[in-house]
């Protein structure tokens, strides 16, 4: 009787003990998209590397990607748990911006990999990448040279893209057309959806399309063909190079102006920039990261298409026009 | 009034569970970033149209699978000792779990351009969006029909031969009758189904041609961030819904005479007998070719790498958990809401018992992304939202599942009632005793379905998790998802196999269990 009571005791304080020192560890929430804190995304070896030195626990919580998780933030208002936004990109700045959430990091930035360089005060660059058609080289062995070669050529590829309704490469795409063909862009549409396959809903659904041989390209990422290389050892695959340059995104965090550990926030941001983070992003991410340094790049990124020079509509006009845009091109593929 | 305040309950819920969400969302004035833009949508050539297809989609998704799903149900019903009858049966409740994304790609192994029957680029299109929902709908229906004509008496078919009733006559007067109660249920659910239909009428249909009211909805929800005009659009897809189930109902007729239930089949001619094999084989062969191309991939795929994974265990468990809580919870629902209605079809008040059945089928068209964010809206002021995501995920599945349920359990449970009411009042027989010696015994094996399609059904379901988001929240559903997303397709289609392995097992275990081995027949 007396060993049972003693046995609840030690438990009872055990257990004391451990909520002493959950409370003691401050706790630091970062919002972002559920690939990253995926087992296989960069979110695992980040919190351990992060834990590592700052005496704190990185709670990240996956949400569905960058509209859910600034749809999330602002539901939540000054409510918010979330101390760090970590994964919208440059067309969803904007609308980031203007909603007032966020407050500025205060963090300078070296040297960034970016072509265009990086001025920002409230959102860090953590990667960013290039979209790209991919194909299968035993398949296709003359690619387009070019997004209007791609558009022009009646008899080119059979093609799988993304909506842009309802994910970011099928906004890409959207991005990148506007900015080569500029108020042309519905005829290039017209002429370009007869070789389109189908549009899907996510990125998932395309690639999965194109790896079944569904269409000789399919819309992606410049860095596709390096996770086939480094994962697979299957070098058949590669990115088209178009001589217009290739459409920009640029992922970027930012620090939530109610969080209530904005000190260890900025720690975070300065780690997200740092090497250490830096490195885990190409494998697991599968981007560039946001940094310079070769040394940061495995050599199969060496590899990729030079995708230069970088195309980017500036967020304002994304912003202010992605509706018209989604409509016209709504109104032109419905045909 | 035993009966009708459980039931009053219930529908109290459901609405509340429907409703609130969306009233929280009218009402999020004020939001950064959120204008009350213009809600005019209808004279929206854009949105016109996306309602136009939305129908006729689901209208011939819907005549394409009930219908010959009534020919294989019959087939099925006349040749109970066909071997492999209860594994193609098993089967037929598969397609059900197979997540969207995964069904597209099946669908397009069998008949993608390097398929096994290639149909070229004429795949996408209507032809793709047909393809996929018979796949899903098809063998759904015939497991909800199949029980009408095992429900039809040796009796009626011995008078049929004395009477020399031809094929014709004795589907004319024997079986057609049965089936009107159960049908309209059927093809309104269906319908519903295909409705709603979301990442395979988008990634099949060629283009924002194929574009459905819930695209719409998640659109305004999400790129627009206009949750307003999302709920103004859920609700006009709630009373089209509305307006199609009136419509089936008028197809309903609830049997005159009750009968017993016994299940022998009927003596056939040989060549009835090679027509019904025909027709089993051909809807095997439909269903099963998708099905065998997951099991061709998911065997070739890396199975140590997925299971060694330390996210596919605790996937495993929450998946289990998920879905049998929500589908005790959605069994109970509409327990009580089928007695009710059975109580009041057997008061002669048959439109009020249509009425109950059709409020707990309706929520299904309740677009989740809708509930879900407005639940959201709802608790998170209040509550930390975190600690709810498995209460809220199981609660937006059991209201998924509860159209299942009263497809499958309500036929029986209002025959039930009719046969045996007046005895257990003689008797006083209520309560836990009326459940323990007359309805288990009677009603377990539909019960056994109606657990084990809702079970499966929440199993695979995607839903919610993704939209509150977790840290540690994970279902296998939604471990494909991520696989998916990060060029790890292999492992995906590993998961998907063992997705669809769990269900088959969980759904042969909770019939047997909960229907009862003397299932032979079923």
């Amino acid at each position: 009787m007396l060993s049972v009571t003693t046995r609840i005791g030690t438990g009872l304080a055990a257990l004391l003990f451990c909520f002493g020192l959950q409370a003691a560890t401050p706790k630091l929430v970062v919002y972002t998209y559920d690939s990253f804190t995926s087992e296989w995304g960069p979110g695992p070896q980040v919190k351990k590397a992060f834990e590592a030195k700052c005496g704190c626990e990185l709670e990240m919580v996956g949400l569905a990607d960058g509209v859910s998780m600034l749809n999330r933030l602002k539901l939540e208002g000054a409510n918010s748990r979330a101390d760090i936004l970590l994964g919208i990109d440059t067309n969803l700045t904007a609308d980031a911006r203007a909603s007032g959430l966020f407050e500025t990091h205060g963090l300078a930035i070296a040297d960034t990999a970016l072509p265009g360089g990086w001025n920002d005060d409230l959102f860090l660059p953590y990667d960013f990448g290039y979209f790209a058609f991919v194909y299968n080289r035993e398949r296709l062995a003359n690619p387009p040279s070019s997004l209007r070669q791609l558009v022009e050529d009646a008899d080119g590829p059979t093609l799988l893209i993304q909506d842009p309704r309802t994910s970011t490469p099928g906004l890409g795409l959207l991005l990148w057309m506007k900015k080569v063909f500029g108020d042309d862009a519905g005829e290039a549409w017209a002429k370009l959806s007869k070789r389109i396959v189908t549009v899907s809903k996510g990125w998932s659904e395309a690639y999965g399309l194109f790896l079944k041989g569904e269409a000789d390209m399919v819309l992606s990422y410049t860095t596709s063909p390096a996770y086939h290389v480094i994962a697979e050892q299957d070098s058949r695959y590669a990115a088209a190079r178009f001589s217009e340059g290739h459409y920009q995104q640029i992922e970027v965090a930012g620090l939530v102006r109610s969080s209530e550990r904005k000190q260890l926030a900025r720690d975070f941001l300065e780690f997200m920039v740092s090497e250490e983070f830096q490195r885990i992003i190409p494998t697991t991410n599968w981007m560039y990261p946001a940094m310079a340094g070769e040394s940061l790049l495995p050599a199969e990124f060496g590899e990729l298409i030079d995708p230069e020079p970088a195309l980017l509509l500036d967020e304002d006009s994304v912003a202010g026009q992605r509706k018209a845009w989604v409509d016209e091109w709504l109104e032109v593929m419905s045909r | 009034m035993s009966r009708a305040l459980p039931a009053a309950i219930v529908l109290a819920l459901l609405a509340l569970l429907v409703l609130a969400p969306m009233a929280g969302l009218l009402h999020l004035g004020g939001l950064p970033g959120y204008e009350a833009a213009d809600l005019r949508f209808w004279d929206n050539a854009y949105l016109r149209r996306v309602l136009l297809f939305s129908l006729w989609q689901a209208f011939l998704s819907t005549l394409l699978s009930v219908l010959p799903a009534i020919l294989v149900a019959r087939a099925f019903a006349m040749r109970g000792e066909l071997p492999l009858r209860r594994l193609l049966l098993g089967l037929f409740a598969l397609p059900l779990v197979v997540p969207a994304v995964v069904a597209v790609m099946a669908v397009v192994s069998v008949y993608g351009s390097d398929g096994w029957l290639p149909l070229g680029r004429s795949l996408y299109g209507l032809n793709g969006i047909l393809i996929a929902h018979v796949f899903f709908s098809l063998p759904l229906a015939v497991r909800l029909l199949l029980p009408q004509w095992q429900a039809i008496p040796q009796h009626h078919w011995q008078l049929a031969e004395q009477l020399g009733m031809n094929g014709w006559q004795s589907w004319r007067f024997i079986e057609w009758p049965m089936l009107r109660e159960a049908l309209p249920g059927v093809l309104l659910l269906v319908f519903m189904l295909c409705l709603t239909s979301f990442a395979v009428v988008l990634t099949l249909g060629g283009g924002p041609r194929s574009t459905t009211l819930e695209v719409a909805i998640y659109q305004s929800l999400r790129f627009d961030f206009n949750p307003a005009r999302a709920v103004l659009l859920a609700l006009l897809q709630l009373a089209l819904c509305i307006l199609v189930a009136l419509a089936t109902l008028k197809l309903q007729r609830l049997p005159e005479v009750e009968i017993a239930t016994s299940a022998p089949a009927r003596p056939a001619s040989a060549l009835r007998k090679w027509i019904d094999t025909g027709l089993i084989a051909a809807a095997s062969l439909y269903v099963g070719m998708p099905l065998l191309s997951m099991l061709l991939d998911g065997l070739g795929g890396p199975l140590f790498k997925v299971v060694g994974g330390g996210g596919f265990w605790r996937a495993l468990v929450n998946t289990l958990t998920i879905g049998l809580a929500a589908a005790l919870l959605s069994t109970l629902a509409g327990w009580l809401l089928l007695r009710y209605s059975a109580h009041l079809a057997h008061c002669q008040r048959r439109s009020a018992a249509r009425m109950v059945e059709l409020a707990g089928s309706i929520v299904y068209v309740a677009p989740p992304l809708v509930i879900g964010t407005g639940l959201f809206v709802l608790l998170s002021p209040h509550v930390d939202v975190f600690g709810w995501v498995y209460p809220i995920v199981i609660a937006i599945n059991a209201l998924m599942g509860l159209p299942f349920v009263i497809r499958s359990l309500g036929p029986a449970m209002r025959q039930t009632h009719a046969r045996y009411h007046r005895l257990c009042q003689s008797l006083d027989l209520h309560g836990w005793n009326r459940f323990r010696y007359l309805e288990w015994p009677l009603l377990r094996r539909p019960l056994g379905l109606a657990l084990a399609l809702v079970t499966v059904l929440a199993m695979g379901d995607l839903g919610v998790i993704a939209l509150f988001g977790s840290t540690q929240t994970s279902t296998l559903a939604l471990l494909i998802y991520q696989q998916l997303g990060a060029y790890l397709i292999p492992q995906a289609t590993v998961t998907a196999l063992l997705l669809l392995l769990l269900c088959l097992g969980v759904f042969a275990l909770l019939e047997r269990l909960v229907g009862g081995a003397d299932d032979a027949a079923h």
